[in-house]
Order: C-alpha cells, then sequence, then structure tokens
C-alpha cells in the first residue's frame, strides 16, 4: 500500500515533468474521443429519428368498394380487437375527400363533389383505418390477421420507407463501430508512444530501480498510472468538447424543424464510454510498451 | 519470503549461506559473446564473507563480464556461479530483484537521478523494497552520516563534487545493509584524492562485516590497500593474491 501511493505519486510526476508530451497525447486523444462521441451521437440520433417513424408509423386499411358503414364500423372493431394494434381510427368517407383534398389541393375540390354522389361526400371512397402497431416485429402477422376480416380490402404500409431507415441505422451503426475501432487503435498508439518517451526520459531511474531489485511490477507502475492518468483527462476534456459541440449542431438542427436527442440524456452513456476508452487505452497502450523495454532495454541497466 | 531487519522484503535463502560457503563462486564459468570472443573463459574464483577483493585488468580482460555475471545480467556458457547463497544458473526471472535486494552496487558514473536531491537518491533503494516513510528517514539519515554528507541531504547532485556524488553512490547501495558490495571502478570519476577517500569508507563498510568487490585499474591505490588482488587478463584469472586477503 505504501509503495502504491508512492507509485501513484510517481504517475503524477510523470504526466507533469512529461508535460509538452502530456498535451500532445492528451490532445490527439481527445480528437479520437469526440469523433468516437460524434459516431455515438449520430447512431443515437438515427436510433430516435427511427424510433420516431416507427411509433409514426400508420398503416392504411380500406374496406371493399361496395361495403356499408355498418359493415365497415363492424370491420373496425374486429380491427381494434386484434392484440398488437396499438390504436386505430376510423376514417370516414368524408373524412377521407377531406384528406384527399388536403394532400392534392383545393383545385381538386370541385372534381371530387363532381363525382359525389348527391349530398353524401366520398361515396365513391372506401371507408378507411388508421392503425398503429404495438409490436412492429409481428408487423407482417397482423397485415395478414387484418386482410382476413371481412369486408377489407387492402392495407397500405410504409414498409419500404422503414427498410430503409432500418439500413441506414445499420449502416451508420457498423461504420460506427469501425470508425470507433479504427480511432481506439489509435489512440492506443499514441498512448504507447507517449509512454515510451516518458521512459526514455527515465532510462537511468529504471536501470538504477533494476539494479536495487525493484520488481517488473513496481517499475511498471507509474507509467500505467500515467497512462491512466492521461486517458481520464482526456475523457473529462471530451466529455466537454462533445457536450459543446453537440450543443451547436443540435441548435441549428432544431431550427430546421429537425428534432435532436437531447445531450443529458446521452450523458452518462459518452462519459461511461469515454472513461471505459481512457483507461482501456492508458492501460494497454502503457503496458504494451514499458513491456517491451523492460525485455529489451530495460535490462541493459549498466554502464560499461 | 519474509520482512528483514528494516521491514525490507527479502527472499529468506538469501542471507543464509551454509558455514563455509563462499559468498561469490565461479566454478569453471565460460561467457562467450556471440563474436565468438571468451569474455570469461573458465574461471574459478571464491570469495568469502568479510572478504575485500580487488579485481583488475586491461580494459577488455573480462571485468565487465565478470561484474555482470554477479549481478545476473548475464548467464554463463558453462560452469555455475553461486552469490549470497543463489545459484545464478538456476535462478528463475522473477527471483532477480530479490536477489539484487541481497547487495549494493557503487557505478562508476555515480547514476545519481538528477531531479532528485541527495535524500531521494539514497532513499530511492529503500522506496524499491516498500519500507515505511519512517524507516526511510531513519536509514538515510544514518547512512548519510556514514559517509559524512549528513548535512547535505537537501542538495542536488549537479551541487555536489565528484567525490561527494560517489559517496551518495556508495549510501545509496549500503542503505539496504547488503552482505555484499559491488564497487565499479568507483574512482574512475573522482580526484586521486577523493580516491582514497572512497576506498578508505569501502574498507570501513568492509571492517564491519560486508564483503567489498571492487573492480579497478587503478594500480597505485590496488598496491597502498594491500587486500587480495585478482587479476584478469583475457577472460582468464592470471593472479590471485590470496595472501592480501590475510591481512
Amino acid at each position: 500500500m505504501r509503495s502504491f501511493r508512492y507509485l501513484v505519486k510517481e504517475g503524477f510526476k510523470n504526466v507533469w515533468s512529461n508535460r509538452l508530451m502530456s498535451v500532445a497525447s492528451i490532445g490527439v486523444l481527445v480528437a479520437v474521443m469526440v469523433l468516437i462521441g460524434a459516431a455515438i451521437l449520430l447512431s443515437v440520433n438515427v436510433d430516435m429519428m427511427l424510433n420516431t417513424l416507427q411509433e409514426q408509423n400508420v398503416v392504411m386499411v380500406y374496406t371493399v368498394d361496395k361495403a356499408t358503414e355498418a359493415q365497415a364500423r363492424e370491420a373496425f372493431s374486429k380491427v381494434q380487437k386484434i392484440s398488437n394494434v396499438a390504436s386505430a381510427e376510423f376514417v370516414t368517407q368524408e373524412d377521407g375527400v377531406k384528406s384527399l383534398i388536403n394532400d392534392m389541393g383545393d383545385q381538386y375540390k370541385e372534381l371530387f363533389e363532381f363525382v359525389d354522389d348527391g349530398d353524401q361526400k366520398g361515396s365513391w371512397l372506401p371507408f378507411g383505418m388508421r392503425v398503429s402497431f404495438k409490436d412492429l416485429k409481428k408487423f407482417d402477422e397482423t397485415i395478414s390477421e387484418i386482410k382476413k376480416i371481412e369486408n377489407i380490402d387492402h392495407v397500405n404500409d410504409q414498409r419500404e420507407l422503414t427498410a430503409k431507415i432500418v439500413n441506414i441505422r445499420n449502416l451508420v451503426n457498423s461504420a460506427g463501430l469501425i470508425i470507433i475501432g479504427l480511432l481506439f487503435i489509435t489512440a492506443l498508439v499514441i498512448i504507447a508512444n507517449t509512454i515510451k518517451i516518458t521512459m526514455h526520459t527515465r532510462k537511468l531511474e529504471i536501470s538504477i530501480m533494476k539494479a536495487v531489485g525493484a520488481t517488473n511490477h513496481f517499475i511498471r507502475t507509474p507509467f500505467v498510472i500515467e497512462g491512466i492518468l492521461l486517458g481520464l483527462i482526456s475523457a473529462i476534456i471530451s466529455t466537454l468538447a462533445t457536450y459543446g459541440l453537440y450543443t451547436v449542431v443540435a441548435n441549428k438542427v432544431t431550427s430546421m424543424s429537425v428534432s435532436v436527442v437531447p445531450f443529458m440524456s446521452v450523458l452518462w452513456i459518452v462519459i461511461g464510454v469515454f472513461l471505459v476508452l481512457g483507461v482501456i487505452t492508458g492501460c494497454i497502450g502503457s503496458i504494451i510498451s514499458i513491456g517491451k523495454y523492460l525485455r529489451k532495454e530495460g535490462s541493459e541497466f549498466r554502464a560499461f | 519470503m519474509h520482512k528483514g531487519k528494516q521491514g525490507i522484503i527479502i527472499r529468506k535463502e538469501a542471507f543464509e549461506l551454509e558455514m563455509g560457503q563462499p559468498v561469490i563462486e565461479f566454478d569453471g564459468v565460460t561467457k562467450t559473446y556471440q563474436k565468438g570472443m571468451h569474455a570469461l573463459n573458465d574461471v574459478n574464483i571464491k570469495i568469502h564473507k568479510g572478504e575485500f577483493v580487488f579485481v583488475v585488468g586491461r580494459s577488455g580482460a573480462g571485468k565487465s563480464t565478470f561484474i555482470k555475471l554477479i549481478m545476473r545480467e548475464e548467464t554463463p556458457n558453462t560452469g555455475d556461479i553461486y552469490v549470497n547463497g543463489y545459484n545464478l544458473s538456476k535462478m528463475r526471472r522473477r527471483d532477480i530483484p530479490y536477489f539484487r535486494r541481497s547487495m549494493g552496487i557503487v557505478f562508476q558514473d555515480f547514476r545519481l537521478i538528477p531531479t532528485m536531491n541527495v535524500f531521494d537518491n539514497v532513499a530511492f533503494s529503500l522506496r524499491v523494497v516498500g519500507a515505511s516513510n519512517r524507516e526511510i528517514k531513519r536509514r538515510v539519515a544514518q547512512v548519510l552520516s556514514m559517509v559524512d554528507l549528513g548535512s547535505r541531504a537537501r542538495a542536488y547532485p549537479r551541487e555536489l563534487s565528484g567525490g561527494e556524488q560517489q559517496r551518495v553512490g556508495l549510501a545509496r547501495a549500503l542503505i539496504n545493509n547488503p552482505a555484499l558490495i559491488i564497487a565499479d571502478e568507483p574512482t574512475g570519476n573522482v580526484d586521486p584524492n577523493m580516491s582514497y577517500e572512497i576506498v578508505e569508507l569501502l574498507t570501513e563498510i568492509n571492517r564491519r562485516g560486508t564483503t567489498v568487490v571492487m573492480v579497478t585499474h587503478e594500480h597505485q591505490l590496488v598496491r597502498d590497500f594491500n587486500r587480495r588482488v585478482i587479476m584478469l587478463e583475457n577472460g582468464r584469472v592470471v593472479a590471485d593474491n590470496l595472501e592480501g586477503a590475510m591481512e
């Protein structure tokens, strides 16, 4: 324990006495982590967009043309009873016309009135239902269940759009993972190099340590602590930098009426990833260089 | 493993030499480097507890290899080496640090850490072995006064003369109370007057029971101190003046 306290102090001293190199490696590590943060945030946002879309994923169910309102309402109540249906809304023929005019423009209003059968607006349209699902995985089953109901003609769904978005999300996630992997290796190399430089500057100390009987563990610990410390400092700075950058980007995007995930809701994920990344890269990076060093140069401790 | 007198972690067997067993024994040791050159060739040496031995020889005679082998920095191609009761040929890598704690080494170029003051340079060896701060303070003060540097504890190496720096090196070697001191040309970088002072200090340490092996090429010094002299030439022991040791 006594030794450990001393070694931790030595680790802190390493960072300080080698401050130029420490600042450089923290700088590069922060850049790496911010990029990783950006990849995470992009993925989280695409996920949210997809979820929102899925939540809004309303399918339109239409009755056969000849169905009466009573028959349509009967079919509607059957649709409502399907267990995977989250909500269902009956669309009368009149509402259907309104919605068509809304979508196509007022210039079609007269045309629609012309085809109307007397006062009954939209009589040429089938009855409709706006239906949303609880579990999208059971999408196909639910659709076929609906189709089996009497007087139901067809279902308009947005499967293609959903599939496209899912593809995009998968692409973003896998690209994100590859980028994170590559950046992680970069971070490792950076830390390993910094530690290697510290070790060169403390070559004399290491050689004396070996001569007076220090174990490899004793020699290694301050460098591992230095690596972890560099990782931790980088993680803290990266969290703040990512927060700042995200806020700027989010403000711009929000002004274009696109909603984004608030940073605070992913704060712990970002901090967690950065801290774990910092500690792991620090630890592994320093162990790699000190291990190499102790095997080779560390044993030649005497200057004959 | 157990805690030694100063709370220092050592291996139990380190100081337990059998009766009459030499502190250092080279038994038919040959060391050949890659170029095929014999650095040491069939060397047989026994150095007993309490001896003060000079190892002399020209450059390339094998003095450096001799010390490297004692410190288990190199291993022999043939033959066995025993130091402080350890058989170095059979030693596991992880035992090397514990073995090295049983000896103190003094370097020609002092090897003091420039960013540490005298106190910390000496304390360094104790920290490595996990001594407590109280123990460190007590031992460092004691050893610094032994080498007459009690008042320079806060000075940095650059503020000291060559002789003073070597005394700090000596204090560092002594701090763990080793059974054996290896001094590699300790007077090589100090002025002649100071050289005598250094060897006198080593003699005093030896008088207290510590075995001292000093590698040197200063023949005058060797003559003046009249101790056992082992002379190496082309990797062989060409003279071993055991009589010196008897005095």
